[in-house]
């Protein structure tokens, strides 16, 4: 693209630095003959926090011969710029069209995205469908959560890559470039890719549906595993790592060091999906923590580092690594923050230790309101816990926090939503029963609600979503059960968006068509409130003969096949099976550091080392 | 010790905005390993200002900043420094140490140079091009439409403008130079010059700004108006 075209794009837009490129670390290469564009189907400000892209993008473009770039979905205002002006998308490093690239890969996050996939496609003159895509276009692939349930986008992408990319990223390059080489067709390089461990290729499947409903797959070709399995990094202390992190101009949302202290969750907490598709847990040793944490700050001038996982606070080394962290840090005034503390696991000296630099929010997620419903979801975490850790934070100077929960759980009453009300009173009454010289003031307990999704790969994927209607009648039971609790502030997350959300997430390949209707009815970014098209989406579902009360408010048989289940994620299903069983009797689980679950059935020991 | 110092802005960056420029400021000096003087409270930030902001899409020859350091650093080292920490589209052309008492660059500054680029959708001459640049010179009054915080609402800007001269045009792009009035009150915008160009020839179209020079007053070492 000339400067004159891309100067006037960006005069158009409200927020051109999400398209200039050139931030600081960002990759530049004279010599290359592989072109891979790293695609983040959201705008720019949520793409760059993403970890995995930020690992993918130096994993790639460290290869020898290999120039990674990023393009991320335009915002509203700049997909109509480019339609004005007849322009391509482009990339942020060298401002190519996708056109232009032997892969692009798209990094899917959640559900909600796939509609700003095909815009992204749609700009770049490339066709929606993999069966419409001859040999001249690049091989587009998808890799990400959601891709343990790949079929509402299986017509779409040529292959999907399942699980940790580190190593699975650079043997497509080589696969691809090798059939590039040889000038092997399409056909002979899907093949090829589906002999690769962790690539599912879904033109080579062919789901059958009877009556309405899914009942099996039929693969269509011996070079295609039965089940493609997810593919599972073992050491994260030798994978390549983040190496020189981007620095953006623009404030982005997650806007510092990034360090990942481990991967996978030991906790078996029933709903969450990251929980079983993570597994097994890897730490990474502290020594490389401390190393990695000093080399991010020097090489990107961050003021801030942010501990990343499932659960921090479950890192086995962590009252070592905190302090000397901290410590370290505290010299070159850089502070820390740890995203996701365990309640049970937070200890008071951590707390006053990171005071010492400076004070982020405090946020505890005890995601149901009763110990009932506490037990059901598995999430091990008492009342007592809770109470325990804010008095330490108010004691330690904190005067506000944020409490995280669910509703439209399965199994849930009534007393289970006013249940969330008695405890943000409980944690009220911690704060202002300390004596006032030993407490803040301003005192906060913002309570964030969201309504529960049912996800494949867990416990709960057999359950239906709780109704529109439903949900809106707890979130107001819930409303009138905080009033008079001091200092509370409630947080709703809309519901209608997780109707879709739970739609696309348990969905199967007849969404394709749903999917291409809706966004020629013009969904775009459908996580964003002011774009959410509810009634297109109505529209979209009727005209493909379909409902969304079938894919999110209808309860599975618990033999019944699921379409997700031609991939192999791991996690077994007889185990999940055993854990909505128990679910229903409100036993809990134990994490799986103190005892094999099973999880993992006949592979455990292929897979697991905890 | 404070460093005075000037960097470009091309148009590989043209489009951060102010704010972006500050954090890529910030960071880079942190990169560069700078003995920041820190601000004293809760959330301690280096002591940074701008001679003036810079709005988003115009290049810049230089643009003028102040920063506090703790140690000594000669001002080729902090040049060398700060340079090998800046991404792309911002360098830093020249620096200087500030002795002791030295005012606010903010305070100092009444002016602002530059090379305005219109881009028409009819033909323009340089001959039309001339008669608008004198037009508006010659006026008392050149009234443009001017977003104030309390709305929009019409404004006079022949004050503000100091010296306009035509350089050329061809092909649909207009060349300006125009020197504007710019303190810390306010002062002529490259934007509402640019519009009141286009009135005055009669055609539409977009602009790009270059700002050439920051004038200052009060002080040799930094660049005056004349």
């Amino acid at each position: 693209m000339d400067d004159r075209t891309l100067d006037l794009l960006l005069s158009r837009v409200e927020k051109p630095a999400r398209y200039l490129g050139s931030e600081w670390n960002m990759e530049r290469k004279e010599a290359y003959d592989f072109r891979f564009a790293l695609c983040f189907p959201d705008v720019y400000e949520i793409g760059m926090s993403h970890l995995g892209s930020r690992i993918l993008y130096r994993v790639l473009n460290d290869m020898e011969g290999v120039y990674c770039e990023r393009c991320y979905a335009p915002w509203t205002d700049m997909e109509q710029a480019l339609r004005e002006l007849g322009e391509p998308l482009f990339t942020l490093e060298t401002k190519s069209p996708l056109k232009d690239f032997d892969i692009v890969g798209f990094s899917l996050l959640y559900e909600m995205c796939y509609t700003n996939v095909l815009t992204m496609l749609d700009l770049s003159g490339i066709p929606f469908l993999a069966s419409e895509r001859g040999e001249s276009y690049p091989l587009i692939v998808a890799g990400g959560p959601c891709t343990v349930n790949p079929e509402p986008i299986a017509e779409i992408v040529d292959a999907i890559l399942l699980g940790d990319g580190e190593e699975l990223e650079p043997e497509l390059v080589e696969c691809v470039r090798t059939a590039k080489r040889e000038g092997i067709s399409k056909v002979g390089l899907l093949e090829r890719l589906a002999e690769i461990d962790g690539v599912y290729v879904p033109s080579f499947y062919r789901p059958v549906y009877e009556n309405g409903r899914y009942v099996r797959t039929e693969r269509l070709d011996p070079h295609a595993p039965e089940h493609p399995r997810r593919r599972v990094v073992r050491d994260l202390d030798t994978a390549k790592y983040i190496g020189r992190q981007l620095v953006p101009h623009m404030q982005i949302v997650h806007d510092r060091v990034a360090v990942e202290v481990m991967r996978g969750c030991t906790r078996g907490c029933r709903f969450c999906q990251a929980g079983y598709i993570y597994r097994p847990v890897r730490e990474r040793r502290k020594e490389t923590l401390l190393t990695e944490t000093r080399d991010l700050v020097t090489c990107t001038g961050y003021d801030e580092v942010s501990l990343l996982s499932l659960s921090t606070g479950d890192y086995s080394e962590l009252h070592e690594l905190l302090p000397r962290i901290i410590d370290d840090m505290a010299e070159q005034k850089v502070s820390v923050s740890l995203p996701s503390l365990r309640i049970d696991s937070l200890l008071k000296d951590d707390l006053e230790k990171m005071q010492t630099v400076r004070k982020g929010g405090l946020t505890f997620a005890p995601e149901a309101g009763t110990q009932r419903m506490r037990d059901v979801i598995n999430k091990n975490v008492t009342e007592e816990d809770l109470l325990r850790a804010v008095t330490d934070a108010f004691t330690a100077g904190w005067c506000g926090v944020k409490l995280y929960f669910m509703i439209g759980l399965p199994t849930e009453t009534d007393e289970d939503i006013v249940g969330i009300a008695e405890l943000a009173r409980k944690v009220s009454n911690a704060f202002y029963r300390l004596p006032k010289y030993k407490r803040g003031s301003g005192f906060r307990v913002t309570v964030s609600v969201s309504t529960f999704v049912p996800k494949p790969w867990t416990a709960f994927q057999w359950c239906a979503q709780d109704r529109q209607e439903e949900i809106v009648r707890k979130q107001q039971l819930l409303k009138a059960a905080l009033k008079g609790v001091r200092g509370a502030e409630l947080h709703c997350h809309p519901s209608v968006l997780s109707v879709l959300e739970a739609v696309f997430s348990r969905g199967d390949r007849r969404l394709t068509g749903v999917l291409i209707d809706a966004y020629e009815r013009g969904c775009r970014f459908d996580s964003w409130a002011e774009h959410f098209k509810p009634d297109a989406w109505a529209e979209a579902f009727e005209r493909n003969g379909l409902t969304m009360d079938e894919y999110a408010h209808r309860t599975r048989e618990i033999d019944e096949p699921l379409p997700w289940e031609t991939v192999d994620a791991l996690v077994k299903p007889a185990y999940l099976k055993r854990e909505w069983a128990r679910a229903q009797e409100a036993r809990t689980t134990k994490d799986c550091r103190q005892g094999c679950n099973g999880c993992f059935g006949e592979h455990c020991e292929d897979y697991c080392r905890v | 010790m404070k460093i005075i110092a000037a960097f470009e802005k091309t148009k590989e960056i043209s489009y951060t905005s102010h704010l972006d420029v500050q954090r890529t400021l910030q960071r880079a000096f942190r990169r560069a390993n700078l003995p920041l003087a820190f601000s004293k409270g809760f959330n301690p930030h280096p002591k940074l200002s701008f001679a003036t902001a810079l709005a988003t899409g115009y290049t810049s020859a230089g643009e003028w900043i102040e920063v506090e350091l703790d140690k000594e650093l000669t001002p080729e080292e902090f040049t060398e420094r700060v340079n090998a920490a800046l991404p792309g589209g911002m360098r830093f052309v020249s620096a200087f140490v500030a002795e002791d008492g030295f005012p606010t660059l903010s305070k100092l500054l009444v002016a602002a140079k530059y090379v305005v680029t219109l881009y028409t959708d009819a033909p323009v001459t340089t001959e039309d091009l001339r008669a608008a640049v004198d037009a508006i010179m010659q006026s008392d009054e050149v009234i443009v439409e001017k977003k104030t915080k309390s709305g929009i609402r019409p404004a006079n800007i022949r004050p503000e403008i100091l010296e306009a001269e035509a350089i050329s045009a061809s092909d649909g792009t207009a060349i300006v130079a125009v020197v504007g009035t710019l303190n810390a009150a306010g002062g002529l915008r490259a934007e509402t010059f640019a519009r009141a160009l286009f009135e005055r020839l009669s055609v539409n179209g977009r602009f790009t700004a270059h700002r050439t020079a920051l004038c200052f007053e009060g002080s040799d070492r930094l660049p005056r108006l004349r």
